[in-house]
């Protein structure tokens, strides 16, 4: 066992692998750094609102109700110097809502009118801060008049799934390290071994090709669960990601997802005579699914046609199922539709690497 | 040697080789045999067929008619076999290049199912001190001779060398043909090809002289050039007795330039 070539080939397949920091890059560093940068973003929250403030009363009660509004969350007010100025600063996108304090506010008992600009551009932003604005004046109207409330309301939180940007990223992010390690470290390796001529001494001794091939399938399949694993691994510790599906139906898809890729590199290498000629295609192959398999932002953002055709690609089938298991906690058998295309793929991509792989 | 060539048996067997690509005939009929512990050359211009004739003998390249035979055992029929028997250093080639030399070599002796002590074979090269080296970091003859090395690993019947020196210095060619000569006194077979007359003169018991896919000449060194100098030959200009080289080494000095 410890002399045969398989094995032997397999731990020093494994021992280039690892010190190849182009590799280690590609494959381990990128998604991490993608998958934190994009984790600490959350786009999936609303804005904040920015309301700018002219007091033209400058007065306790002005002030008073600006510590109100300074006091509410979802406000980020700024104090303008005056009305015109305030305006050009709307007009530039800068604030979502305008509001002019009269000079007699606090002074009269008569009603009066708060002037609100708002910013049409942006109407979620613009119609949270009047609906805010709206409830602020009520209570101080309540304040000042003594009435009595006819209703009241309770509310209660109720804890609920909070999805954020993370939990919909990580999956993705997985999948697609996968699929870029399984494309690219295939597809360059091979090419450079052929063309710096080791494959053909490999070819002069009697080791069985067979064993060379399993022993670089298995390096990388290897990688591709330590990718899953250290992809995860930082998503719970450092985002709170709660992985609600079972970890071993999530390694496994990450077995099935990377044998589909590895194939296509090998058909990739197969094809392509230099390093120069195999870096296109492969990106040709993987750019395109980077952006259209749901990796970065769900399909159903994308037109209908573009969604019915996105469906049917490798790394959708892959991320989908990975989310559908980790986030949703849903079971690997429930996801057969997804493994089902994912091994139509891999009968797909094992016959294309057959045909297109050369040894010479 | 003077030896008759059948007096150790003959390990390679070679008979009436064909092999094209397309409508080129690059090896067309070519009969020979090596004997055991010979240094059998094959020389001869670029494209006449040497590297061909040479691939098949090593099972790299199955011929379109004709046996060829090392050890007895038919190339076309298991050339896994003779693979597994003989010890090639090929033209060009690399090695892997994240591994160092002694993890090259323990894969390699992996191949022929032995667990190899590297410092040996890097030692028969005198490579010893460069174990944890990379391949792609050693000079174009520290390069060849450990590419010689990983043909050593399984202790091969025949060594091939195909132009072992070719595009090295004239230090390292010569440090290459030293090493030659001590796995001959050594008694081990080896089939090299070169197109440097001087060094088939200097290491090959017969020389095999092909052109246009055929053997035109095949006899030892000195009566090849005896026979040419009964014909009458002589060269335009008397023969020195240094050339270039000899002054050039004569400047250099004959020690290695590498690390």
């Amino acid at each position: 066992m410890r002399s045969s070539p398989t094995f032997v080939l397999t731990l020093a397949a494994l021992k280039m692998w690892f010190r190849d920091r182009q590799a280690l890059f590609w494959s381990l560093f990128l998604p991490l750094l993608l998958m934190v940068i994009f984790g600490l973003m959350n786009f999936g929250s609303l804005g904040r609102v920015d309301l700018g403030v002219v007091d033209l009363a400058d007065n306790q009660e002005s002030q008073g109700m600006l510590a109100v509004l300074g006091a509410i969350e979802a406000l980020d007010i700024v104090t303008e110097v005056d009305r015109p100025s305030a305006r050009a600063a709307l007009e530039q996108g800068d604030r979502d809502l305008v509001m002019v304090i009269p000079q007699e506010f606090g002074s009269s008992t008569q009603p009066l009118t708060l002037e609100v600009m708002y910013n049409d551009s942006r109407p979620r932003e613009s119609q949270v801060g009047l609906a805010v604005l709206r409830q602020v004046t009520d209570e101080l109207t309540f304040q000042f008049s003594d009435a009595s409330r006819l209703f009241v309301i309770e509310a209660a939180p109720v804890a609920s799934r909070d999805l954020r940007y993370i939990d919909f990223l990580m999956p993705g992010i997985v999948a697609m390290a996968i699929m870029q390690m399984g494309l690219f470290s295939v597809a360059f390796a091979f090419v450079q071994l052929k063309r710096q001529g080791i494959l053909r001494r490999l070819l002069a001794t009697p080791v069985r090709p067979v064993s060379f091939l399993f022993a670089q399938v298995v390096t990388r399949l290897t990688v591709s669960i330590l990718q899953t694993g250290v992809l995860i691994g930082v998503a719970v510790l450092f985002f709170d990601v709660h992985i609600a599906g079972n970890l071993l139906s999530i390694f496994l898809l990450a077995l099935v997802g990377g044998a589909v890729f590895v194939s296509l590199g090998f058909a990739i290498s197969g094809w392509a005579k230099s390093e120069e000629v195999a870096a296109p295609i492969a990106n040709v192959i993987a750019l395109p699914m980077m952006f259209l398999s749901g990796v970065f932002f769900p399909r159903e953002a994308m037109p209908k046609m573009l969604q019915s055709v996105t469906e049917y690609l490798p790394l959708t089938y892959l991320a989908d199922s990975m989310r559908s298991v980790a986030i949703d906690g849903a079971t690997l058998w429930s996801q057969w539709v997804g493994l089902a295309g994912l091994a139509a793929w891999l009968a797909i991509s094992f016959v294309l690497a057959i045909t297109l792989f050369r040894w010479e | 040697m003077t030896d008759s060539p059948h007096a150790n048996g003959a390990i390679i067997e070679v008979e009436d080789l064909h092999k094209s690509y397309g409508s080129l005939e690059a090896v067309a009929g070519v009969s020979f045999s090596v004997q055991k512990g010979e240094v059998f050359g094959i020389l001869g211009p670029n494209g006449a067929g040497k590297t061909t004739t040479v691939e098949i003998l090593e099972g790299m390249r199955p011929p379109d008619r004709g046996t060829a035979r090392v050890d007895g055992i038919d190339v076309q029929s298991d050339p896994r076999r003779v693979k597994s028997i003989i010890g090639i250093q090929l033209q060009a080639s690399a090695f892997f290049d994240k591994l160092n030399l002694a993890e090259i070599l323990q894969v390699f002796g992996s191949f022929y199912q032995k667990r190899v002590n590297p410092q040996t074979f890097l030692h028969d090269v005198e490579l010893e001190d460069k174990a944890k080296s990379l391949y792609k970091n050693l000079s174009g003859g520290q390069k060849q001779r450990f590419s010689i090395a990983t043909a050593l690993v399984n202790d091969p019947l025949v060594l091939f060398l195909d132009e072992p020196t070719t595009g090295l210095d004239p230090q390292a060619r010569r440090h290459m043909w030293e090493l030659v000569q001590r796995f001959k006194e050594e008694g081990r077979t080896i089939l090299l090809t070169t197109h440097y007359m001087e060094e088939a003169e200097e290491l090959c018991d017969r020389v095999a002289i092909m052109d246009a896919g055929k053997i035109i000449a095949l006899e030892q060194p000195q009566v090849l050039v005896d026979r040419l100098l009964g014909r009458g030959f002589h060269k335009e200009h008397v023969e020195r007795l240094a050339n270039l080289e000899d002054v050039f080494l004569d400047l250099t000095g004959r020690a290695l330039r590498e690390g």
